[in-house]
């Protein structure tokens, strides 16, 4: 039964991070209803990431989507602070870890919501105004 | 594009955030990555996302490299895990073109909330 679902929730993760939307913020949680440590669920969500990672940039290097300039002035500083953050977390225990993630999630989650929804409203304003627009030029041409 | 010394300070600054807490929660690093490419660099949604990952990829290798070499991986449920992974995230490539952005984000959004609660108990 575990394995059935350790597939099932790394597929459903899977389809968050192919559409390219953090598949590992969802697997996480999933994967904390099965009774394994923190420290294993977070190494199972490092390593699970890389192949579909790796499969991914094939996919956008072929349509010309990636945009290196200035991605290095990420990559250095990001770098040496993972290694620092992974030793950190090794010393931390499992239950503060799951704690920190969750704070995190719930913060990312409020955040996505408030962008999502200043979208939309943004959206329906626009639109709106180029209604009002092309009923005062009807208006117009009567 | 260049970039100003004010905006490479403050992709160094943020990009190591971001690795801590790749490092430490072991992931959740892109959604900064994202955040600053969009802002900062300025790149257009898709090309965020999609660069982004070229960002997180050494990030990812060296944090799961570290959480090997101490002991903390458990090889058969990662095996199992990253198959499901793969899958689905052929799907989700392929579902990205027919549904609608704002949908799939508030959808995403709750679930994270819902995580993060569940999380806590």
């Amino acid at each position: 039964m575990q394995t059935f679902l350790l597939i099932l929730f790394g597929f459903l993760s899977g389809i968050v991070g192919g559409m390219g939307m953090g598949g590992g913020t969802v697997l996480v949680p999933l994967l904390s209803f099965l009774d394994l440590p923190q420290k294993t669920i977070q190494a199972i969500n490092l390593i699970g990431f890389l192949p579909m990672c790796c499969i991914a940039l094939i996919f956008h290097a072929k349509n010309k989507l990636l945009k290196k300039d200035h991605i290095w002035w990420m990559i250095v500083p990001a770098v040496a602070l993972a290694v620092i953050g992974a030793l950190v977390a090794d010393k931390a225990s499992n239950q503060a870890l799951r704690y920190c993630f969750a704070v995190f999630l719930s913060a990312v989650g409020l955040w996505q919501l408030i962008v999502a929804i200043r979208f939309i409203i943004s959206e329906k304003k626009s639109s709106a105004r180029s209604e009002d627009k092309s009923s005062d030029d009807t208006a117009d041409k009567k | 594009m260049d970039l100003s010394a004010k905006s490479k300070w403050i992709l160094v600054i943020f990009s190591a955030a971001a690795g801590f807490i790749n490092g430490f929660l072991g992931g959740g690093g892109g959604v900064i990555i994202v955040a600053l490419l969009l802002a900062v660099v300025k790149l257009h949604q898709k090309y965020s996302q999609a660069t982004a990952l070229l960002a997180v990829l050494p990030l990812t290798v060296v944090s799961a490299a570290v959480y090997l070499f101490r002991g903390n991986v458990d090889w058969i449920p990662t095996l199992w895990t990253t198959l499901g992974v793969v899958a689905g995230g052929v799907v989700g490539a392929l579902l990205l073109s027919k549904l609608k952005g704002n949908v799939v984000k508030i959808i995403f959004a709750l679930v994270l909330i819902a995580g993060g609660i569940k999380m806590f108990f």
